[in-house]
């Protein structure tokens, strides 16, 4: 059922990831800088040995001093340490340096996939989704993929090497010292398991709380009004305590996890038993107090990445929940059958619905709805929220395929048309008016890139719009958005007319439900739109009356079911819904005719 | 390494409080807390204790065993580091848990007392702060100041820690001692030349994420748009300009990041290379024994990050000040409607005078100039004007949302500042311009007009608005959800809601601030049926935006700058050619259906 991915739009030399999970993904991405990942491993390994190879140095200067024959040897063993301290750092900042540009890059290269692949995917699939919400999430997911990365990734990695180089150093110093610390690495790494699994839930329903708390507590102030006037304060006082007291609760438990850490209790404990270790040792001449001290000094190193590490988890674990759901996204397939081959002419502006039902189990949107507009007709379209309305139009431009009977444009069923030729020639403004970051002129001409400065005025002038435009100082050239104009919602709606004038659809969808709040505005859109209706079949989901008294034909809709259709003047005398419309306008109803259809 | 990297882009914040006045009032807060926090302070003392003592004891350990080479002392001293190691946990953990819970309850009674505190204000209290800050101020600040009490806690550890093994190594030698002492203001102060150019660098980078966040939302939401005009080429293009341009300044903002550690690290091993260096000198010199020394190394070790984290304090503690700052002006500001009396009218009529009234909100411009208007009760009143000539304010008055500065408001003859407000606005109905619901079923929305109705009460009050019809357009009837602030009805079910909502309470006055957004044409006329029902016997106060509610009103009421011009109904004012004809061709002339048909005929005639 879901043909190959096929997409409408493709980058030039893109690299291809791979997008079978989310764990092959995220690895995918790292690969493409595998060379910083190989410099970041080998520059912390160097980094750690030079770390801990000064702090063994440190005891071995002790031994020097003891021993005064070997006195000489301090000033060089002392500026080895510094040599080493300063290889330390060198090689962990261009360590850090290394995996912070992989982090940034994953960031980077996400975005741009991400952004690709939703321009390729269809009309259906923005259609359906609110898209706004998935990129909002999706930027989320894609900036914590850079802390997975750096401190995440990064911070695991010291872990490990900042565990593996000093047991390497401990070993070359006596095998048998590994003995406490490599005991005490096997429980740490039990016990932080187990401390992460505990934390995490408790965090998550921290926030949860936090988040309820809030959203609570903004409802009742912003709803003020309505609590004070229902004299409701103190229930408000007490939904909003219960919150706040589970709030703290989860916080005091939070507090009594992160207090219990064991690590730090294995740590001190395996401290003073590597001392006596290293000091029996010693005793037995085996090693050098210069050693124990040396000992010390490496089992100290062990102290940071134990207690880093708690960082890490989580980042990680976020990272790849985020991954996970990007590439759910950057897979999700909704595609209608493209039909490249099918019927491709002028269209007339005929459109037949025959017994055409939409929706599935119990939500059916429509139910056996069959109607005729004929060529250049004016339909208004009427009925309450959930009626259908905007599903009816959506299986004209073939957003959606009815699930049962068929749609018809001029005598072609539209599942046989060729569906690009179908969708350009029918035009669709939305009641949310989306204008781009640019200009006035660049947004009518959107569609025709090569439009006149001439041809982009007379569009402005059939849709009303030309007068408010060049009352700005800018004129054509205002910009629209955050950095130019806010336009009203009239405004908007007339520059989206001026930008269908210019594309020209043989049938025109508009869904005109904005409200007007003075006369003046109402009636310059009332102009406009009947200059854009002019010459073609204009299907107008609207609330105006105007628009509904002077329609060729009125289609209302209750729950998915066409009620009634015709003209004004038939409705009146059929239609008990219609005429409730109009009951308290004052005007004399016609004699109301029920026939045994309605 | 938190430390370091807090409150880098705080907001310069006006104090008005002075910071002792605050603390006293912080203290103020923690007094039932206090023999926790004693605990807290104690344990502290002790795990500090511990820990500082460690070193010394291996120092003294391994002085003792080159002397001794007894196997018993060996255990002993292995063990005891073990036990204080332990121990070190223990008062810690003790010490966590008991901060957690005074610092939870500590904020939980800020919480309340803000909450109390908003409650009580009236109405020019949330014109002047978005409903956001409010929220802000309750949970958000109170969360900070929490944070920034156990931060600070949790330094003053580490603080201790530093000063008694300072201490402790004052006697043992003083040269060394000076060496680390020489170390301080470098780690200290590269630590604060970081943070500052740390804050301006994540400032820059917050400024340019916001901005690719909201290019990006704005494309993405125009995909559509873009498909529809097969433009996906050029936006891609934008797109992927903006894309590259933060990744620069990110990459900027992580290399200065991650800069700080290795600079640290390097001048701690300058010192403590100077340590190993002067102490084998000592040492040679037989001033310094072995462990001694051993414990100046670990010194250096232990203490350079309570240093960083003291560069961060005095920001963190000024944020934590003025967090707590804004609460407490929040919970201190005065409320401006005060009742005088308590009393109750049994049998409301709604009968409403004002007399020679003053209203302003603010100090600007008067709203409302020596008004007077007398309202029968159970009349329909229509209230038309422009925006600003005070429609709303004459509701906002009777609903005792504001403070008038002059003149009398009574309500059946009884002074409205003497009347008990809880039972006065029990009888009052309001429905304001955007109708406000809550998270839950449209019943329990109904519900909230009258505590304790039972689903019959509801039932009926649903059915009493335009014989329920609307009940059918909702996916599941009166047990709809309706999201949140009603988000998953459309406006005018959202109206219906609160129509029916105002005929459960059943109230002697009713107050409406009527829609503009438009409504469908069917559900528009089950509004007006509603409100037939609602106003018929009901002293009715409407701020009108919709002809039909106008003309079936008993009397027009025109408003100017705070004055009434004109009174009388619909067809009398028109004749009039006044301020009334004007505000019907501006606003209403569009919803006359007489109007339409003549525009019509109009038109056709102009095209033939």
């Amino acid at each position: 059922m879901l043909n190959a991915a096929k997409s409408e739009f493709t980058v030039a030399n893109a690299y291809r990831y791979d997008r079978r999970s989310a764990a092959r993904w995220l690895i995918s991405h790292v690969m493409r800088y595998k060379w910083f990942f190989l410099a970041t491993l080998l520059l912390y390994i160097g980094t750690y040995g030079a770390y801990t190879a000064s702090e063994a140095l440190i005891g071995q200067a002790i031994g020097a001093v003891i021993a005064p024959e070997r006195f000489a040897l301090l000033p060089t063993i002392a500026l080895a340490i510094l040599g080493l301290k300063l290889a330390d750092s060198i090689l962990s900042l261009i360590g850090l340096l290394s995996i912070e540009t992989i982090a940034q890059r994953l960031e980077v290269d996400a975005r741009e996939e991400l952004y690709a692949n939703l321009l390729g995917k269809s009309q259906t699939f923005h259609n359906q989704q609110r898209v706004g919400d998935i990129m909002a999430r999706a930027t989320d997911d894609v900036q914590q993929l850079n802390g997975m990365i750096n401190p995440g990734v990064a911070i695991t990695l010291e872990t490990v090497i900042g565990i593996a180089v000093p047991l390497v150093f401990i070993a070359s110093l006596r095998f048998e010292l590994l003995l406490v610390p490599t005991l005490f690495v096997a429980l740490y790494i039990v016990s932080v398991i187990g401390y992460v699994r505990r934390l995490n839930p408790m965090v998550r329903r921290q926030r949860e709380q936090f988040g309820k708390m809030n959203a609570g507590l903004e409802e009742s102030i912003s709803g003020i009004e309505v609590v004070k006037a229902s004299a409701q304060e103190a229930f408000e006082r007490r939904k909003f305590r219960l919150a706040a007291s589970l709030f703290r609760d989860y916080f005091v438990r939070q507090g009594y996890i992160e207090a219990r850490y064991l690590p730090v209790l294995l740590f001190g404990i395996a401290f003073g038993l590597a001392f006596m270790h290293g000091m029996w040792l010693y005793q037995q001449g085996v090693l050098t107090i210069g050693d124990v001290i040396s000992f010390m000094g490496i089992m100290g190193v062990l102290r940071w990445p134990t207690f880093a590490s708690i960082f890490s988890i989580s980042l990680v674990q976020a990272g790849v929940e985020g991954a996970r759901r990007i590439v759910s996204i950057l897979n999700t397939e909704t595609e209608l059958d493209q039909n490249s081959g099918g019927y491709n002419q002028p269209i007339k502006g005929e459109i037949v619905f025959e017994n055409v039902s939409f929706g599935y189990d119990r939500n059916h949107a429509l139910r056996n709805v069959s109607f005729i507009v004929r060529q250049g007709q004016i339909v208004a379209i009427v009925g309450q929220t959930g009626s259908g309305k905007s599903t009816l139009t959506q299986l004209i431009n073939r957003t959606y395929d009815a699930t049962f009977g068929r749609v018809l444009i001029d005598g072609v069923d539209v599942r046989d048309w060729d569906l690009n030729a179908l969708r350009s020639q029918i035009g669709k403004i939305e009641q949310d008016v989306f204008l781009f970051s640019r200009s006035i002129a660049e947004n009518i001409a959107f569609g025709m890139p090569n439009a006149t400065q001439e041809q982009i005025e007379q569009a402005a002038r059939m849709a009303q719009a030309h007068e408010f435009i060049t009352s700005f100082k800018d004129g054509y050239q205002t910009l629209v958005g955050e950095r130019g104009v806010t336009l009203s919602g009239g405004q908007r709606q007339r520059i989206a007319l001026a930008r269908a004038f210019l594309s020209n659809p043989r049938i025109l969808i508009l869904d005109d439900s904005t409200s007007a709040i003075d006369s003046a505005t109402e009636d310059e859109i009332q102009k406009a739109i009947r200059q854009v209706q002019q010459g073609r079949t204009t299907l107008l989901i609207t609330h105006r009356l105007s628009q509904i008294r002077w329609a060729d034909m009125i289609l209302v809709l209750d729950a998915g079911v066409l009620v009634a259709s015709g003209t004004h003047d038939e409705l009146l005398r059929r239609s008990p819904h219609y005429r409730r419309i109009f009951a308290r306008y004052d005007m004399a109803l016609p004699p109301i005719e029920i026939s045994a259809a309605d | 390494m938190g430390f370091l990297f807090d409150g880098l882009d705080a907001e310069a914040y006006d104090r008005k409080y002075d910071d002792r006045q605050l603390v006293r009032r912080i203290v103020g807060y923690f007094q039932p807390e206090a023999r926790r926090m004693l605990l807290v302070g104690f344990t502290m003392l002790l795990d500090t204790l511990s820990r500082a003592v460690v070193p010394i004891v291996i120092s003294r350990g391994v002085d003792e065993v080159q002397l001794t080479q007894d196997s018993a002392l060996i255990v002993t001293y292995g063990l005891l580091v073990a036990a204080l190691g332990a121990s070190a946990w223990l008062f810690n953990f003790i010490r966590r848990s008991l901060t957690a819970e005074a610092v939870g309850n500590v904020v939980l009674k800020m919480r309340e007392d803000a909450f109390d505190a908003v409650m009580k204000r009236d109405l020019s209290f949330y014109d002047q702060f978005p409903s956001g800050k409010i929220v802000s101020r309750v949970t958000s600040d109170t969360q900070a100041f929490s944070s920034v009490v156990t931060l600070t806690v949790e330094l003053i550890g580490q603080l201790l820690l530093v000063a008694v093994l300072m201490v402790y190594l004052l006697f043992v030698d003083l040269v060394l001692t000076l060496i680390v002492i020489l170390m301080m203001p470098f780690i200290i102060g590269v630590a604060l030349a970081f943070r500052k150019v740390a804050r301006f660098t994540v400032r820059h980078s917050r400024r340019v994420r916001a901005e690719v966040s909201a290019l990006v939302q704005e494309t993405v939401s125009g995909i559509s748009v873009a498909k529809t005009f097969r433009q996906e080429h050029a936006i891609y293009a934008d797109f992927l300009k903006l894309n590259r341009r933060s990744f620069w300044i990110n990459l900027r903002m992580g290399f200065v990041f991650t800069g700080i550690f290795p600079l640290l690290n390097l001048i701690v091993a300058v010192a403590m290379t100077a340590i190993v260096y002067f102490g084998g000198l000592r040492m040679n010199a037989g001033a310094l024994s072995a462990g001694d020394w051993y414990l100046f190394a670990q010194g250096v070790a232990l203490i350079w990050f309570p240093l960083t984290s003291i560069a961060s304090f005095w920001s963190q503690f000024q944020l934590g000040l003025a967090s707590g700052e804004r609460v407490f002006a929040l919970i201190d500001s005065e409320p401006k409607v005060v009742q005088r009396d308590n009393r109750v009218l049994p049998a409301l009529r709604g009968e409403i005078e004002f007399a020679n009234v003053q209203f302003s909100y603010t100090d600007k411009e008067r709203v409302l100039d020596n008004f007077s208007l007398h309202i029968r009760a159970g009349e329909t009143l229509a209230l038309v004007g422009h925006t600003g000539a005070g429609k709303s304010s004459i509701g906002k008055l009777i609903a005792r949302f504001y403070e008038f500065q002059a003149g009398r408001i009574t309500v059946d003859g009884v002074d409205i500042r003497a009347l008990d407000l809880s039972a006065y606005r029990a009888r009052l109905g309001v429905v304001t311009q955007t109708p406000f619901l809550f998270d839950g079923t449209v019943r329990e929305n109904i519900r909230y007009g009258k505590a304790g109705a039972t689903d019959a009460e509801v039932e009926r009050a649903a059915y009493q608005i335009g014989n329920g019809d609307w009940l059918k357009s909702l996916s599941n009837g009166l047990d709809t959800e309706v999201g949140e602030r009603g988000s998953s009805l459309s406006m005018g079910q959202r109206q219906l809601v609160a129509l029916a909502r105002v005929m459960l309470q059943n109230p002697a006055i009713f107050i409406l601030d009527e829609a503009t957004a438009s409504v469908d044409p069917l559900t528009e006329a089950l509004i007006q049926e509603g409100l037939d029902a609602i106003m018929k016997d009901r002293t009715s106060i409407v701020i009108a935006h919709r002809l039909s509610t106008i003309r079936h009103a008993d009397r027009i009421i025109v408003l100017k700058k705070g004055q009434i011009i004109e009174q009388g109904n619909h067809e009398q004012l028109l004749a009039q050619g006044g301020h009334y004809a004007e505000l019907y061709n501006t606003y209403f002339r569009h919803q006359s259906l007489e109007y339409i048909e003549a525009q019509r005929r109009a038109a056709e005639t102009h095209a033939n």
